[in-house]
């Protein structure tokens, strides 16, 4: 017995070791008891009251890393709002646009404006429809707003469109009131011009403009813009007329392109008729 | 009227001691549940009651400081929400270790020390060693990885903290 004790005492601390690490091993093996859950939440939740006094104090560090974060957050936001937002005009347009099919017999083809060029005060637009598409030359391009132009060339993937704004632009018109007649031409700027209406004839401001049914390239009925100016040209028997187009031309991005072409009888007959005339006049 | 709290009777009364240890224990705990995210670089921080327990193992001897050790662990266990028993293992062995370091009468000379540090830092080696192989039981991570990131940055960061205490008692040792 005495030896024992005198073993313990010798290597008391070896054995206080391996007492206290088995220990340590049996708390962690046992988990979290019941009892040790409850008191254990009363010190977690003063330690949480203490904490929330302290709250107020701010972290620098914390702050900083918590600062570069939002403000990656926020522009990733940012950049999505505004995709959000032109997804959401886009969406506005393309509502519009799918009315119109509603409005013509004709088959429309819906094309996206690819690219745009002036040359010498000539306008066009280049759409990535073609001819395996089904657009040929000579079909009109419209938008649900009004009409845009015409194909004068087309690829098997993409064609030209010969917009309003463009000085080689003759359209046959009608002021849908009064069913005046006249011819829309382009003169510069972004305002088309109705011309060859007398002075006599009933034109006012805010009347709408429409192709007339002697055109032969374009649909009739189709609008083109409204009378925004109305004047008497001195030494001249007719009215200067302005006309602002209903199409935006500097936003265009979609159309349709009419899937009809003019029939070929009464334009060879029409162009033979020009022919005799211009010859009968150089006879002259 | 003497003071409430004499330095000279706690010194020289183990109870008091004892008593004074325990009640800077609690305290150390809840500075460092509370404050220590203050001053934690990249979520590492000191571990105080490490310091503590070294203090106490290089004062009152290897068997003292084991209980400590334990006692120490249990009370941040349980404080700070980790599994009971890891910390206690952990602290137990550190103040064991640290032990090996106490002479007798020497205390506060091995404290107000470089040694000091030098022993904060193997005893803190040997603590993170044990407790992050517990910790990351659970995980799937390399452990050598782990340690090498988090245990050698607490380690030097706890040898750096126990500086003020070994100033402390170095310039308590001028004044005497």
């Amino acid at each position: 017995m005495r030896r024992f004790i005198e073993f313990v005492v010798r290597f008391k601390n070896y054995i206080a070791l391996s007492a206290l690490v088995v220990m340590s091993f049996s708390f962690m093996s046992f988990g979290s008891l019941s009892q040790l859950g409850g008191f254990r939440a009363v010190i977690v939740g003063s330690i949480g009251w203490i904490q929330s006094l302290f709250a107020w104090v701010p972290n620098p560090v914390a702050l900083k890393a918590e600062n570069t974060a939002l403000r990656e957050l926020n522009l990733q936001l940012s950049i999505e709002s505004s995709r959000f937002r032109q997804a959401m005009v886009q969406n506005q347009t393309l509502r519009k646009m799918l009315e119109l099919p509603e409005l013509t017999e004709d088959r429309l083809i819906a094309t996206d404006v690819i690219g745009k060029t002036t040359t010498e005060l000539r306008n066009y637009a280049t759409i990535n429809r073609g001819i395996e598409d089904g657009v040929r030359e000579g079909m009109a391009c419209v938008t649900d707003a009004g009409l845009v132009g015409l194909v004068i060339g087309a690829s098997p993937h993409y064609a030209v469109v010969q917009l309003l704004l463009n000085r080689d632009t003759r359209v046959a018109a009608k002021v849908y009131r009064s069913a005046v007649d006249g011819m829309i031409q382009w003169e510069g700027e972004m305002q088309l011009s109705l011309k060859n209406v007398p002075k006599t004839f009933d034109v006012q401001v805010g009347d709408l403009v429409v192709t007339s049914n002697y055109s032969l390239k374009y649909p009739a009925n189709m609008v083109i813009g409204t009378v925004t100016d109305v004047r008497d040209e001195t030494n001249s028997l007719f009215q200067r007329i302005l006309v602002t187009p209903a199409v935006n031309f500097g936003t265009l991005e979609q159309m349709y392109v009419i899937d009809h072409i003019p029939d070929p009888e009464r334009v060879a007959l029409e162009d033979s008729i020009q022919r005799t005339l211009k010859e009968r006049r150089t006879e002259r | 009227m003497s003071p409430i709290l004499d330095r000279e009777q706690i010194t020289s009364n183990p109870a008091l001691r004892m008593i004074t240890y325990a009640v800077t224990a609690m305290l150390l705990s809840v500075v460092h549940v509370v404050f220590l995210r203050f001053i934690a670089v990249t979520s590492v921080t000191p571990d105080l009651l490490l310091i503590l327990v070294v203090w106490i193992a290089l004062i009152e001897g290897q068997f003292t400081g084991m209980l400590a050790g334990f006692l120490c662990g249990i009370l941040f266990d349980v404080v700070s929400a980790d599994v009971i028993g890891t910390n206690a293992l952990a602290k137990t062995i550190a103040g064991f270790t640290a032990g090996y370091f106490f002479r007798d009468g020497f205390g506060a000379a091995i404290i107000g020390s470089y040694r000091f540090l030098l022993i904060v830092a193997l005893a803190g080696f040997i603590h993170n060693l044990l407790y992050f192989f517990f910790y990351i039981q659970p995980m799937q991570v390399s452990f050598y990885s782990f340690f090498l990131t988090y245990g050698v940055a607490t380690t030097l960061y706890t040898t750096v903290a126990a500086v003020f205490p070994m100033l402390f008692v170095n310039r308590k040792k001028d004044w005497n």
